[in-house]
């Protein structure tokens, strides 16, 4: 079981990074407007 | 919006006002702007694509749901008048959002409240995966190592729970103890902190008294728990108040004024003055109370007077500041601005009954207080009664009563009911003036009607017809209706409204040379000789003896038809009586006119109990012999001539377009008219206090239970959280029931 001393180490790291995604998403206006962008599809360009 | 008006905004000093500097290298702005005429998701592509379609606009983002785009573009190559006309050719013509910097910091605090549930809820779930284990090992299963480890990573990642998403909680907490004051942020802070240094200590020295149970997973959860419940309350809370928003920042900012040249200018509408020409866009809101010079359009009342048709608007009418206007440019002069439009009076009306607290709510106010120190000792009393078994559990004990108790959903329970139901009945066209009339409107058995101007209608109808022997009682109201077609005098449009009532189109009765002598009468020419329409002088009859006044139909050989005049009882008078009656209530008619027309108009709307020829002091008289009598009334009046009786009675509702609401002593005004309204008021009224009945039933037995649970140890801390957070949604979710009326009158009273 001494794998786990490092991937648990590793899952930390991975949490850290998912929540740097979150926050990316959060402060470019990812959540602002939800409608608008699923529509974008059905048109056009 | 043409372009000389846009001009102006090639100023860099007025473009400053709505852009900022983005890059200096390319002389790159960022500018906001106000997009009217959206009204869905595929509406900001459009406007998208228009903006983008503009030489020198580098990037445009544009908010469906906020109606606002963002713009950058450079000022080497192009100007906001270039962007400003592409979007008004595309037809969403744009104003320049001056408020940006206002909106700016709120959109900061809602990303910053997101982001911290988030990392709430992320965490929250790891911590979960790392505790797993703990649950189901069998002892023995996990070596110390193992155990370690898994507790230093669920101590990392509560790290940031603990000190970004908990963080209002514990400065709030902070600033309460600073101020020596109660309040409900002070439990919630305390036991996390508890928990938090429990489970650290736990971690990092397991032999210490203690104890060596860590419960990061119930921190989180509690914490996540917690947001998530605000976050969705804010929402909600949004979402209902939005009905009174929408109304209170409807002016636009800035309007385009016609200068004495000819010349159109846009100006900032604080920069109006009385008697200026402005001009307003189809989807701009008019900027000012003031009468159309030119053009005719349909405008949007509907938040203002409850009138939820476009309104037709002619040359010479008079519309009113905060309306839209729907459907081509128009030129309107100013008469009255800023306070003392009607506009700004409803808004002052709906912001000073909104922060009014009704009984209910500053009785579950001074329960919330206590409670909060109730919840405080017993939290330290259980804390200490099993101080002498496990310190550590002890510890969670007193953090599970800490966290349960709700006394949220306490001090909820009403506001969030009443702002949901004003909000509600705004959009129908009803102002609450006083919130606790809603809790006397329950108790309401008596409903005294003022008769002028509350059931009856501007302007007269048609009631008994008699003509002369042989003669056709239809052909006599058609010949008259045919020569009243020419006047414009009240009886005369009277007549023209029975007979289309009757009939449909007005038939064109054989006549000619249709001639009005003003104050008179009419006169014409038919197959019938000469033909005279009016008073009984103007046709050198007899005066009639008779109650009622009346116009007549004659011709050269004599008398034809005689038709009596009545006041017009609202279209919905006889049917909404009828329908307080039938729930019950005692309908009441008193008024200052002659009782013989009270007795006629009483008997048409369906009233038996009835008094004419009352002065002020008979109404009020009226009323305090009811009110002995043990009766609770509603007194509902126009809210100009009733004023004292308004204020006598138990709740009174003004009605009437005319109102000057500012005077208008009643408790509720109905600004749409209509007489169907007081019994869904009465309706909604008892609908909302049932509503906070429930709410405060909820939270009371809420907290009996749970924190006797708690007590005892039967309530882990994220169990205890939960309870929490759902208790504090369940009411407002319960009020939010309330915002949406049924379109009919539900039977369920």
């Amino acid at each position: 079981m001494d794998i786990l001393f490092l991937l648990i180490p590793l899952s930390v790291i991975l949490v850290l990074v998912i929540l740097g995604g979150l926050w990316w998403a959060i402060y470019s206006g990812q959540f602002e407007d939800i409608e608008t962008e699923g529509e974008r599809i059905l048109h056009e360009d | 919006m043409n372009s000389a008006s846009l001009i102006g905004l090639d100023e860099p000093t007025e473009w400053e006002k709505f852009s900022h500097v983005v890059s200096d290298a390319n002389h790159e702005w960022e500018s906001h702007v106000v997009v009217e005429g959206m009204h869905c998701a595929a509406c900001a592509i459009n406007v998208e694509k228009a903006l983008k379609s503009v030489k020198g606009v580098t990037n445009a983002e544009v908010n469906a749901t906020s109606k606002r785009a963002r713009i950058t573009w450079s000022s080497d190559i192009t100007k906001p008048s270039a962007w400003m006309e592409a979007l008004d050719v595309a037809g969403y013509p744009a104003l320049p959002a001056n408020e940006i910097f206002n909106l700016d910091a709120r959109r900061k605090s809602q990303r910053l409240m997101l982001w911290r549930l988030l990392v709430a809820g992320f965490c929250m779930m790891q911590v979960m995966m790392y505790a797993y284990p703990s649950y189901i090992a069998s002892v023995g299963d996990m070596t110390m190592d193992i155990k370690n480890l898994l507790r230093w990573a669920s101590w990392l990642l509560t790290l940031p729970v603990m000190f970004f998403s908990a963080s209002p909680f514990l400065s709030n907490a902070l600033h309460d103890i600073k101020k020596r004051q109660m309040s409900m942020d002070l439990p919630v802070a305390l036991g996390i902190v508890i928990t938090f240094l429990v489970s650290t200590a736990a971690t990092f020295e397991p032999n210490g008294w203690w104890g060596s149970e860590v419960y990061f997973d119930s921190l989180t959860m509690f914490v996540f728990f917690l947001l998530t419940g605000r976050w969705l309350e804010l929402r909600m809370r949004n979402r209902t108040s939005g009905a009174l928003d929408v109304l209170m920042r409807r002016l636009p900012s800035s309007v385009e004024r016609i200068q004495s040249d000819g010349s159109i200018e846009r100006v900032a509408v604080s920069r109006l003055k009385l008697g200026d020409v402005v001009r307003v866009l189809p989807g701009e809101a008019f900027p000012a109370d003031g009468v159309i010079l030119s053009g005719e359009t349909r405008a949007d009342e509907a938040l203002l007077t409850g009138e939820s048709k476009p309104v037709p608007k002619m040359l010479g009418q008079q519309v009113i500041a905060g309306s839209y206007n729907l459907m081509a440019p128009v030129h309107m002069s100013v008469d009255q601005l800023g306070a003392e439009t009607r506009y700004a009076q409803i808004v002052n009306l709906m912001e000073r009954a909104s922060v009014e607290k009704p009984r209910l709510a500053l009785l579950a106010d001074r329960i919330a207080q206590p409670f909060l120190w109730f919840v405080l000792v017993a939290a330290f009393g259980s804390a200490i009664v099993l101080w002498s078994g496990d310190h550590g559990r002890a510890l969670m004990v007193a953090v599970s009563v800490l966290i349960v108790t709700c006394p949220c959903a306490l001090s909820l329970a009403t506001p969030a009911a009443m702002i949901t139901i004003s909000g509600a009945l705004a959009r129908r066209g009803v102002l609450v003036r006083r919130m606790q009339a809603l809790e006397a409107l329950t108790k309401i058995d008596t409903v005294v009607f003022d008769k002028t101007g509350t059931l009856s209608q501007e302007g007269m109808s048609i009631g008994q017809i008699r003509v002369k022997e042989g003669f056709d009682m239809n052909q006599a109201l058609n010949i008259a209706a045919a020569m009243a077609s020419h006047s414009l005098h009240p009886v005369s449009q009277a007549l023209v409204i029975a007979y289309q009532k009757l009939h449909g189109e007005t038939h064109a009765a054989p006549l000619t040379q249709v001639k009005e002598l003003s104050g008179a009468g009419l006169i014409a020419e038919s197959e019938f000789g000469a033909l005279k329409l009016g008073s009984a002088r103007f046709c050198d009859l007899a005066q009639p003896s008779g109650e009622a006044s009346s116009v007549h139909l004659v011709s050269e050989s004599g008398w034809i038809a005689s038709f009596d005049i009545e006041e017009a009882a609202k279209a919905d008078a006889v049917s909404s009586l009828h329908d307080l009656q039938a729930a019950g209530y005692e309908v009441v008619l008193l008024s200052g006119d002659s009782q013989p027309a009270v007795t006629s108009f009483a008997k048409k709307v369906g009233i038996q109990n009835m008094h004419g020829n009352c002065t002020p002091q008979d109404k009020l008289t009226f009323l305090q012999k009811l009110q002995h009598a043990g009766h609770q009334v509603l007194m509902v009046g126009d809210g100009l001539n009733d004023g004292p009786t308004l204020a006598m009675a138990n709740v009174s509702v003004a009605m009437g377009q005319g109102v000057p609401l500012a005077q208008a002593q009643s408790d509720f005004v109905v600004l749409n008219n209509q007489v169907s309204m007081i019994l869904i008021l009465i309706l909604q009224a008892k609908r909302t206090m049932r509503i906070i009945k429930q709410n405060l039933i909820w939270a009371f037995a809420y907290n009996i239970v749970c924190v006797p649970l708690a007590i005892a140890g039967l309530l882990p801390a994220w169990l205890a959280g939960l309870g929490m957070a759902l208790s504090s949604l369940l009411v407002v979710g319960n009020a939010l029931r309330l915002s949406s009326l049924p379109n009919e009158i539900a039977r369920e009273v």
